[in-house]
């Protein structure tokens, strides 16, 4: 169950859901295309269209007004933690789409609420199934923008302490605007660690890594969530 | 209020979607497509601090002018 977000590459100006489940049948991870950038290989992860189907319907009823896609052009968002995590890509995906891109975007809180809903979908499936929960994006990086290539570590450290102690509310009360100008633009993306942190309340990061990586214009961090 | 600009989002999407680069549009690349003057010369010349200023989505400038980024 990924937690990620577009870069205008699927949805444009013309329609931008705010969340979006991903009922695609497979993903690349990456594409023949995105091999080349990211030099991972290229290769396709199965999607798990019944799993997302029952989560966007059981989201509909209970008021999570959930978008919906068949077709799905993945890019790193997805291919570069699934190539570390899962080198064999034999777990099939799930994806909820965030738009952490293109402004105005929903609220830090909203994607705590849900991330929280899917949390319970998962606790409340039948029979006996180990899911595991991934997010990506962020922390902070400026793309596009005249500050581009800056990375503020101090923001992402406020960051990772909150998400060490299991901290949401002070996360939830960032506003748009304090992201923009701690995390920048693409510290945005930090609703997808958001919405994973409301899938699992109570439990508490461990930093693996952080470094603020100036070639990928990006404050990098890997962060083990558990009970 | 984020500033947005409708027609140079559309038209950087079209580029983007394309996978073209670009130092700068010419006007035949413009042609058809709804902006304002100032949008129109701020395409022209590439401009990104502009571009972002009249309501351009970031990550769209960077992915049509990426060589006019210095990092």
């Amino acid at each position: 169950m990924t937690f990620v977000n577009d870069h205008l590459q699927n949805f444009a100006y013309n329609n931008l859901p705010a969340f979006c489940v991903g009922l695609a049948p497979t993903y690349d991870a990456p594409s023949e295309g995105g091999a080349k950038l990211m030099r991972i290989p290229a290769r396709k992860i199965r999607g798990h269209p019944d799993w997302a189907l029952a989560l966007l319907e059981a989201g509909l009823d209970a008021g999570i007004d959930f978008a919906y896609s068949y077709e799905i052009e993945s890019w790193d968002e997805i291919s570069v933690p699934l190539h570390f995590l899962m080198p064999d890509g034999d777990v099939p995906i799930v994806t909820v789409y965030t738009n952490c891109a293109a402004p105005p975007l929903p609220t830090p809180r909203r994607c705590r609420e849900v991330g929280a809903f899917v949390g319970q979908f998962i606790r409340t499936r039948p029979g006996r199934e180990r899911v595991a929960l991934l997010g990506t994006g962020g922390l902070s990086h400026w793309v596009g923008t005249p500050e581009t290539g800056r990375i503020n570590p101090d923001f992402d450290q406020r960051v990772l302490d909150y998400v060490t102690r299991g901290d949401l509310e002070p996360l939830i009360r960032l506003t748009h605007d304090e992201i923009e100008r701690e995390g920048g633009n693409g510290g945005q993306e930090i609703r997808n660690w958001i919405a994973l942190l409301g899938a699992i309340p109570g439990w508490k990061g461990e930093v693996l890594a952080y470094e603020p990586v100036a070639e990928w214009i990006t404050g990098c961090a890997t962060v083990w969530v558990h009970p | 209020m984020i500033k947005t600009s409708y027609g140079l989002n559309k038209i950087l999407t079209a580029i983007a979607r394309q996978h073209l680069m670009k130092d700068g549009l010419t006007d035949a690349e413009m042609t058809g497509h709804e902006l304002s003057d100032a949008e129109r010369a701020a395409l022209r010349s590439g401009d990104l601090g502009k571009l972002y200023e009249l309501g351009a989505n970031p990550y769209l400038i960077r992915r049509v002018f990426r060589r006019r980024f210095t990092i």
